[in-house]
């Protein structure tokens, strides 16, 4: 045995190991290294090993007591290791030495005591606050934490739309609503632009009778009477209000009201973001950690119902499994011949192609219904005026259009990705992916075809935008803008409520009553799957980010939806479904739902600036009418404002300044690049010294342990 | 805000406070639970520090840990003499180990005793059969059990003596993002 020393990157682990073991387990504990650990109790005959080497229990303590010099670096009690005896001990000791300080150091030592007791208090405090605690406790206790990433997700997106909301309705809806109670007087700003008479005519309230029913249509659809209401841009004036030598600019709060909306959501979502990211810690070999993250990380302690604890037993045999049999396949992957892969990349090929003419052929279908749908409506002379169910189908075509192909759609995909035999984390992956570019992409669809309806495909000398600059049959374009995103989103909301009740419930109760039908067996009990739900409620909120600038009560409308998704979807849980087979990874997937979020408020900023620099406001409606931009206003008030502000202002919306600072930027980020490389790099080179180093120490004990025989 | 109880000493509640992740409510709380375990052994008054131990049985069959896998061995990690029984000290400094406000390092000191069933100081292969074993419950079959063994000390081990010590154990700890939020205990 002693003859075969083998030198190398991997030695025989099992030779070392098995021969050193018998020998000197107590050399190998009186290594430095091994007293990080503190065994507890003297008297303890399990922990006999521990105690043939002689361990002093009291090595840690005295280094822990508050010396004159390490008053900074002293760990806080709670954070070390000791039986709480031992830390009481400590404490007492700590006390002691802190009677001894005197002057300056006594009083920072009490100061650093304050404060610690105050930020406790305040955390007991802010514990009290946090809204849905047991909910999500009671949550997490009996389906997991994966699906109470998707309950903690959405009580994010309550508060940040419920902040926002008292943003708009502070500075947009409450100033406009007490302007009017109060009747101030309002100064007109004068026309700079002077319009063609048919530009000018707006008047959406209905005349002569109208009946009841055509109330509720119009609370559906967000026209007639709704367009007279604060909900939509339409009715805002284009006035300041002056009171009390105060001059309140209504279309400039309007403008900045939108601008810091986003502006403020943009800064929540990335903090929480870069907080979700230390917490999750993504590293570089992320793959590598999967078996011991699933071994030593996989029980999930707070789980207490019997239930929940069998289908996590049964989940982590799954998934073992899984990854087992993924590394069988990969390695039978790897032995395909050449012809094998061949087929199986053109497979791959094909269909990709099929994956991207259906999402073609989709956005086709979500522009031709927002084209047919905003040409009937239009029309004076349509066939469906007057006929209120066939209207109200008609105003909601491109939702219909884009939930049936969000539905169907994610099926078809589901089983082609089950063609394209990729390893299975992959094509997780690839799904998500794929259903995410669906959403958010069908929305943009529906905007540019509202777009190109508005503008005349970008073409200011059709015969339909000469007039105004803007298409004729949109007196009011803006509004017409937040009515689709008004009924895009009552529209979710009431297809999540009919899912619910027509397909949810219906296949709990079949479920449970005919337990012997083979169809029902194989279709089984609803998973409450967690990537789409996520994408749903990513969706509706992008939705909302799109239409504020346009309908600024969309917010306030947004908070309460989602409130009652909240309780929905809770509701559906409970009843309905039984835990996923295979566990959502919560904690990697925070970050991932946080970035897609991201991506819809990008995707959302687009037609809001756009609106804001490029299009002409309407004419007859508005904050803005009058206006040749609606940025114009903003420029107005920064031409009022001292000189020195103006000159400042210009000179960061230029270009001298702009440039300068891209190029710091640019190098800024090469340099972190550089840097991250670099680090890489170093922790390789010390991975590799860390095994040599192991393997010095075990020919160093074997050689003590023989020398000392 | 309630300072008529009648348990512990204004110092002991400080002292707890300082030395757990608890607030005072939560450490008459838990004083409550630990009353109920056993009301005719634990004293009201543990003004005086008290000697009073509940052996493993009762503390096992708490509804917090009734299910887990690893209650006996999570006991066991916590208990002075050994042998599983906790005072009231070694109970709270359970429940805060496992508490949400617990830092990584220290849990992964506790966890690496947990998961150290021959307490060698060592997570060898035959601890790592017996966790995996408690986990899926022996359904596995024995070649996948030594499959995914020989997959976990590939990861981890560092220094390459083919069995995981607490470096090792630590590092590959910091590198699994789901340990904070699995590794807790609600109480």
């Amino acid at each position: 045995m002693a003859g075969k020393v083998v030198w190398g990157p991997e030695p025989t682990k099992q030779v070392w190991g098995s021969s050193l073991g018998r020998h000197s387990p107590s050399l190998f504990l009186q290594l430095p290294s091994n007293q990080t650990l503190r065994f507890r109790g003297n008297k303890a005959e399990a922990w006999g090993a521990a105690l043939e080497g002689g361990i002093e229990s009291s090595v840690v303590p005295q280094d822990c007591v508050v010396g004159e010099e390490e008053e900074e670096d002293q760990r806080p009690l709670k954070e070390l290791p000791l039986c709480l005896e031992e830390k009481r001990r400590l404490r007492f000791l700590q006390e002691q030495a802190a009677s001894r300080l005197s002057g300056w150091r006594l009083w920072r030592v009490e100061k650093q005591r304050t404060l610690r007791h105050l930020r406790s208090q305040a955390g007991t405090v802010m514990s009290y606050v946090v809204m849905w605690k047991s909910t999500l406790r009671h949550i997490e206790g009996h389906f997991g934490t994966g699906i109470q990433s998707y309950f903690n997700f959405l009580r994010f997106l309550v508060l940040m739309n419920f902040v926002a909301s008292l943003l708009v309705v502070g500075f947009v809806i409450a100033p406009n609503a007490a302007f009017e109670a109060l009747h101030l007087n309002w100064t007109g700003r004068p026309n700079n632009v002077s319009a063609n008479a048919s530009c000018v005519h707006y008047d959406p309230s209905a005349h002569g009778l109208v009946s009841y029913f055509s109330y509720i249509m119009d609370l559906l659809s967000g026209k007639g009477f709704m367009e007279l209401t604060y909900l939509f841009y339409g009715y805002y004036q284009n006035s300041a209000v002056d009171f009390a030598s105060f001059s309140y600019n209504v279309p400039l709060a309007y403008l900045l009201t939108a601008f810091f909306y986003l502006l403020f959501c943009l800064i929540w979502i990335v903090q929480r973001s870069v907080y979700c990211l230390k917490h999750s810690l993504v590293s570089e070999d992320a793959s590598l950690g999967s078996y011991s993250n699933k071994v030593f990380a996989g029980w999930d302690f707070g789980l207490m119902q019997h239930s929940a604890v069998q289908l996590k037993h049964k989940s982590i045999r799954y998934e073992l499994r899984m990854d087992l049999e993924e590394e069988a396949l990969r390695r039978r992957l790897a032995e395909r011949t050449t012809r094998q892969r061949a087929t199986l990349y053109i497979l791959r090929g094909l269909l990709n192609l099929l994956v991207l003419s259906l999402l073609g052929g989709g956005f086709f279908c979500i522009y031709l219904a927002t084209s047919y749908s905003q040409w009937l409506l239009g029309s004076a002379d349509s066939p469906v005026k007057g006929q209120y169910i066939l209207e109200l189908l008609v105003a909601y075509l491109p939702s219909i259009v884009i939930t049936v192909a969000n539905l169907l759609i994610p099926i078809i995909f589901g089983v082609i990705v089950q063609l394209e035999k990729y390893p299975l984390s992959f094509e997780i992956k690839i799904t998500l992916l794929r259903n995410v570019f669906l959403r958010l992409a069908s929305l943009v669809v529906l905007l540019i075809s509202l777009w190109s309806q508005i503008t005349c495909s970008g073409d200011p000398k059709d015969s339909n935008c000469k007039d105004c600059g803007y298409s004729h049959l949109f007196p009011c374009w803006e509004t017409s803008v937040g009515q689709e995103m008004y009924k895009l989103l009552i529209f979710d909301l009431l297809i999540m409520l009919l899912v619910m009740l027509f397909v949810e419930f219906p296949r709990k109760i079949l479920v449970t009553y005919l337990p012997s039908c083979p169809l029902l067996k194989l279709w089984g009990q609803q998973e409450f799957m967690v990537p789409s739900n996520v994408l749903d409620l990513v969706y509706g909120q992008t939705v909302c980010w799109t239409g504020a600038l346009f309908c600024p009560l969309l917010p306030v409308l947004n908070t309460l939806k989602y409130i009652m998704i909240f309780y929905l979807k809770k509701l559906t849980l409970y009843a309905n479904c039984r835990p996923a087979e295979r566990t959502f990874r919560a904690s990697s997937s925070n970050f991932f739902f946080l970035l897609v979020l991201l991506m819809g408020l990008t995707i959302s900023c687009v037609p809001a600036l756009y609106s804001m620099f490029v299009l002409p406001p309407s004419k007859s409606c508005g904050p803005f009418r009058g206006e040749p931009t609606m940025w114009n206003t903003v420029s107005n008030a920064i031409s009022e404002l001292p000189l020195t502000a103006q000159e400042f202002l210009e000179f960061v919306g230029s270009l001298a300044f702009a440039v300068p600072l891209f190029l710091l930027l640019s190098i800024l980020m090469f340099y972190l690049m550089a840097l991250a490389g670099s680090y890489s790099s170093m922790v390789k080179g010390l991975k590799g010294q860390l095994r040599l180093e192991g393997q010095d120490k075990l020919f160093l004990v074997k050689q003590i342990s023989e020398l000392s025989q | 805000m309630g300072n008529k109880q009648t348990i512990f000493t204004d110092e002991q509640l400080d002292a707890y406070q300082d030395c757990t992740f608890f607030t005072r409510k939560e450490i008459l709380r838990l004083h409550g639970r630990y009353h109920e375990l056993a009301p005719n052994m634990v004293p009201m008054d543990y003004k005086r520090d008290p000697c009073v131990t509940l052996p493993m049985q009762l503390i096992v069959n708490m509804p917090e840990l009734k299910e887990n896998p690893f209650k006996e061995r999570i006991v066991q990690a916590f208990s002075e003499d050994g042998e599983g029984n906790l005072s009231f000290n070694d109970f709270v400094d359970m429940f805060s180990v496992l508490s949400e406000t617990a830092p990584r390092e220290l849990k992964a000191i506790y966890a690496f005793k947990i998961y150290d069933f021959n307490t060698d100081n060592f997570i060898c292969k035959s601890d790592l059969e017996q966790t995996l074993n408690k986990l899926t419950k022996e359904e596995l079959t024995e070649e996948e059990v030594t499959l995914v063994c020989e997959k976990v000390i590939d990861e981890a081990d560092m220094d390459a003596d083919g069995k995981l010590g607490f470096p090792d154990f630590e590092n590959m700890i910091s590198k699994a993002p789901d340990f904070l939020s699995t590794f807790h205990i609600r109480i």
